[in-house]
């Protein structure tokens, strides 16, 4: 019995062991520009292998400089950015792929070259360089492209090439600023895919966006950062725990003051009265409703990113 | 050292492959090798043609060559002179005859001649003088001034506009923010050192270009037979002062560059720079004209200026080995200064995007 014990005990250590061995986390980073502007401000967050992490805020709420501040780019005042349980140095951003939120490329150069500098730079061979860069280019679509100058192609196109450069040495864990932005809805779903790909494979993935919808639909957790401070993260799920569930029901013609034994507002919504309730037993409202009248809706009212956001934020 | 290669490698692939590169070599190429040619064709003749009429050929010695050409008589000869077939026509042994006034050089020429035949059939043996120099030797005089000439201003387009190049290219990769990418996968000496080394060796394969046409040009033309002794030695240390001149402008220029974020910043940020390149040029076009002065003897030993200032001071004359020595220890002290300097700019500097950074707070902070 006590064997067992420990041998699940074992397991367990194991277990997180291997998780923290492949965490990024961010420990109370904390960063004030020489303005005197407090940019961060006790901001952490972990994320696990094959985790992605949506990051989402106003604009100026300190999403990029926490992001920089990861890669290396900016350093913070105070606090630890964390990799594997140790500290994060030159030797292993090498191993990340970053998408900075100014795109960065060279804009007279072409694709593939491209593409296979930024290979070698991170330390391919030239073999292996060229053989990742081809098969990014097949994959990303860019295949028609490979000889023009950057300069030549279209937006989406060009975010292609900026995604390519982060993915070409098939980094240990993704950051990029803003990869969505000014995407077509086929580009971001191609975008989408090949992120989720790179998380399957065990990689973190941390992306900043504002288009909320994306972040609930693709994202595992979400960190919400308000005026440089991380205000609620978590999944989307727990952060909706936070938030109660909430029942939306809509009887047509009911009797009046049907819902007066309720808890909840009662609005009208297209001349139908609609009533959300946070009320813990759904059996009894919709015994209630059914005997107010017909009904036309009854379910589980989740609140959206969207809401959640604005409420963490508010 | 592998990051430090890949930089340097993208940055010759990158301007070899530009227009600009090919059409820029190309004209000047062109206009090396004319200007090598030119003297030749703009200078003086060597030779004259003198038809001669019941006259004897003058003994004529020295450099200039002179071709004689008998007539019959003196009407023949007259419209040899008219129609430019000869320069001048003897008669008789005491009349020349021109097309207008008669060339100096050729005048002066057949009246020693004339003389000395004159006294020689008299019995009297003339010695002609001897020359010699108790000065400096003089007679590459022209040449030294001309390749002095081509040096200076081959010199200052290198030096100016190879770190000028720099500039832009480091100034491009902050304002697009590919530095912020390109620096989590190199350090910021090989992404600076790359830069300079490999735009370096574009400047270089100009200047080599340059110095060949020039050269070929002038053994094509026979100027090449002018040339001073110790050809050689210029030639070589023009590369060498080029390559330390290259360094600490190229430092310099990506220093001041990474303080700014746009392309049109950098013409302003790169001011201090530009008026030292000038008043280096200043001098060194100076020194062509007054190679042994003292403003361009204290001048070739100061860095930067030295590194314009020497090479064209030691072709326009003789300069011991030894003052060009001292004067390259100078310059390459400052210029191990300067990349030092420059190195710890430039990382700080290059990944504050925004305003201008004040360069006081990157040399000042941590």
């Amino acid at each position: 019995m006590s064997s067992r014990r420990a041998d699940i005990g074992v397991f367990w250590a194991a277990a997180v062991r291997d998780i923290i061995g492949h965490m990024l986390e961010t420990e109370e980073l904390r960063k004030t520009f020489g303005t005197g502007k407090v940019a961060l401000d006790r901001v952490s967050f972990a994320v696990r292998p094959g985790e992605m992490f949506g990051f989402v805020g106003a604009n100026g709420a300190g999403k990029t400089t926490t992001m920089r501040i990861v890669m290396g780019v900016l350093e913070a005042d105070s606090g630890e950015v964390r990799w594997k349980g140790g500290p994060l140095g030159f030797a292993e951003r090498r191993r990340f792929g970053y998408m900075p939120e100014e795109r960065g490329l060279y804009q007279k150069m072409k694709v593939a070259e491209q593409i296979d500098y930024f290979g070698r730079l991170h330390g391919l061979s030239p073999a292996a360089s060229k053989k990742a860069t081809a098969e990014l280019v097949e994959r990303l679509g860019l295949t028609e492209r490979t000889k023009d100058a950057v300069e030549a192609l279209s937006l989406g196109n060009q975010q292609r090439v900026q995604l390519a450069v982060a993915l070409v040495h098939d980094p240990d864990v993704l950051i990029l600023d803003e990869p969505f932005s000014g995407l077509d809805p086929i580009a971001v779903d191609a975008l989408a895919e090949a992120l989720r790909e790179r998380a399957r494979g065990g990689v973190p993935v941390i992306f900043s966006s504002h288009q909320l919808d994306l972040v609930e639909r693709l994202c595992d957790s979400v960190g919400i950062i308000s005026a440089g401070r991380m205000v609620a993260s978590g999944t989307v799920d727990e952060l909706r725990g936070a938030e109660g569930r909430k029942l939306r029901v809509i009887v047509a013609d009911p009797k009046p003051g049907w819902a007066d034994g309720l808890s909840g507002e009662l609005t009208v919504e297209g001349g139908r009265e609609v009533l959300v309730t946070e009320e813990d037993d759904d059996q009894r409202v919709l015994r209630a409703a059914m005997s107010a009248g017909r009904v036309e809706h009854f379910g589980v009212e989740r609140p959206t990113l969207t809401e959640i956001f604005k409420e963490a934020v508010a | 050292m592998n990051g430090l290669l890949l930089v340097a490698g993208r940055e010759i692939r990158t301007q070899v492959r530009s227009k600009a590169f090919v059409v820029g070599l190309v004209i000047m190429v062109l206009l090396v090798g004319a200007i090598s040619f030119a003297p030749k064709v703009l200078g003086g003749p060597d030779s004259y043609k003198v038809g001669l009429v019941a006259s004897e050929r003058l003994p004529v010695w020295g450099d200039t060559k002179i071709e004689w050409k008998d007539y019959a008589d003196e009407a023949g000869a007259q419209r040899a002179v008219l129609d430019g077939d000869v320069d001048a026509a003897l008669v008789g042994g005491t009349r020349v005859l021109t097309d207008g006034a008669i060339d100096d050089q050729l005048g002066l020429l057949l009246q020693s001649a004339h003389r000395e035949a004159q006294i020689g059939s008299s019995g009297v043996k003339i010695t002609p003088l001897s020359m010699e120099s108790v000065g400096a030797d003089t007679r590459y005089q022209k040449t030294r001034s001309g390749i002095a000439v081509v040096l200076v201003i081959v010199l200052f387009m290198l030096i100016i506009g190879t770190p000028m190049m720099v500039a832009m290219g480091v100034v491009e990769e902050k304002g697009s923010r590919i530095v912020e990418i390109l620096l989590t996968s190199v350090r910021p000496w090989q992404l600076l050192g790359g830069k300079i080394l490999g735009l370096g060796a574009v400047g270089m394969i100009n200047l080599v270009a340059i110095l060949v046409a020039g050269l070929g040009g002038a053994l094509a033309s026979g100027l090449a037979v002018d040339f001073p002794p110790g050809m050689a030695g210029i030639v070589v240390g023009v590369c060498v002062w080029f390559v330390l001149g290259y360094v600490f402008f190229a430092a310099l220029a990506a220093a001041l560059g990474s303080l700014v974020s746009r392309q049109e910043e950098v013409g302003n940020v790169l001011t201090p720079m530009t008026m030292t390149m000038m008043a280096s040029y200043g001098v060194a076009f100076y020194s062509v004209k007054e190679p042994t002065s003292l403003v361009a003897t204290i001048v070739s030993y100061i860095p930067p200026f030295s590194s314009m200032v020497m090479p064209v001071r030691s072709a326009a004359a003789e300069v011991p080995l030894w003052q060009v020595l001292i004067s390259a220890g100078l310059m390459v002290a400052g210029v191990v200064v300067v990349v030092l300097l420059a190195a710890r700019i430039y990382e700080r500097a290059v990944l504050r995007t925004g305003a201008r950074v004040r360069l006081r707070d990157v040399v000042t902070s941590r």
